[in-house]
């Protein structure tokens, strides 16, 4: 079903893949207990780990990467549409209009 | 995900895997909104007691790590179906069913603590947002637990497993991953930011 020429990875490559998410999740939960050290620029690196993990779940485990541009086209609109969504209501809460 | 093209289709990829893709975006967006709500009610103050002030973050840790290395099971017994190597598909299988229910059992004795803490759905209307948002996901995880069991069922009949097949493992695998990422971005917004 896969519509490209790329291979996928290797059983080792995912296990690999998943070592990176386990080391990734380990410094969110670092950065967390370590806020007093990073201050204002842990809630901006969290965000950053959490945007990496979702880039590598979905483009290595779910394929994405070598998937059809119609499927990526589809998958990137939905993200852009919840964006979008998200950015009215948080500039809406910001000028207190919103409850 | 297997080399299988589809010519006859006019988009070039099988229709009921680009339904697939579809389904997962509308996910987007019922989740989107979920957190959006969420948020806005986040940093606010209400009576009650605050979530910050029970959490179990190193708890929260090990179950995200636990879907974290479900959706790991979940691709390799993706890439062991591309092989045609039913049984260790089926092993995968159910060790990726297996740690989505040890996750359930987790978000439910941490439901439990919060209960016992006074942390309830009514308490106000953070707490509601809460219970409704990581609710939801866990709701989503339990459906994938059951499609999980009944996709191990299929594979230890005499057919076994099959790629073209109308319970497809690729379906459920992404159905699986996408229950991951959402609970990827959960973990950072509501529990550690």
């Amino acid at each position: 079903m896969n519509e490209s020429h790329k291979p996928h990875p290797t059983p080792k490559q995912y296990v690999q893949i998943a070592i990176i998410l386990g080391i990734l999740t380990a410094v969110e939960v670092t950065l967390y207990y370590t806020e007093s050290i990073f201050g204002v620029f842990t809630n901006p690196l969290l965000i950053v780990l959490a945007v990496s993990k979702f880039v590598i779940v979905v483009g290595w485990f779910m394929h994405l990467r070598f998937e059809n541009k119609l499927v990526n086209i589809f998958f990137m609109g939905g993200m852009i549409l919840a964006l979008v969504l998200f950015s009215i209501v948080m500039i809406e809460r910001a000028s207190a209009n919103l409850f | 995900m297997s080399d299988h093209r589809y010519p006859h289709e006019p988009t070039g990829i099988e229709t009921r895997k680009l339904g697939m893709w579809i389904f997962l975006s509308t996910e987007i967006l019922f989740f989107g909104t979920l957190i959006t709500t969420y948020l806005i009610f986040k940093g606010r103050t209400f009576d009650g007691i605050k979530l910050k002030e029970v959490y179990d973050i190193p708890f929260t840790s090990v179950s995200s790590f636990v879907l974290l290395m479900s959706s790991l099971t979940m691709v390799l017994a993706h890439n062991a179906i591309e092989k045609s190597d039913q049984e260790r598909a089926n092993i995968w299988l159910l060790a990726t069913a297996s740690l989505g229910t040890v996750f359930l059992a987790g978000q439910i004795y941490e439901f439990t603590e919060f209960y016992h803490k006074g942390f309830t759905l009514t308490v106000n209307i953070y707490g509601s947002t809460f219970y409704v948002l990581t609710g939801f996901h866990g709701a989503h995880v339990f459906i994938g637990v059951i499609l999980l069991v009944i996709l191990w069922g299929v594979g230890r009949r005499q057919e076994g497993l099959s790629l073209d097949g109308g319970m497809n493992l690729e379906f459920i695998a992404l159905y699986w991953h996408f229950v991951d990422i959402v609970w990827v971005v959960l973990f950072t917004v509501v529990y550690l930011i």
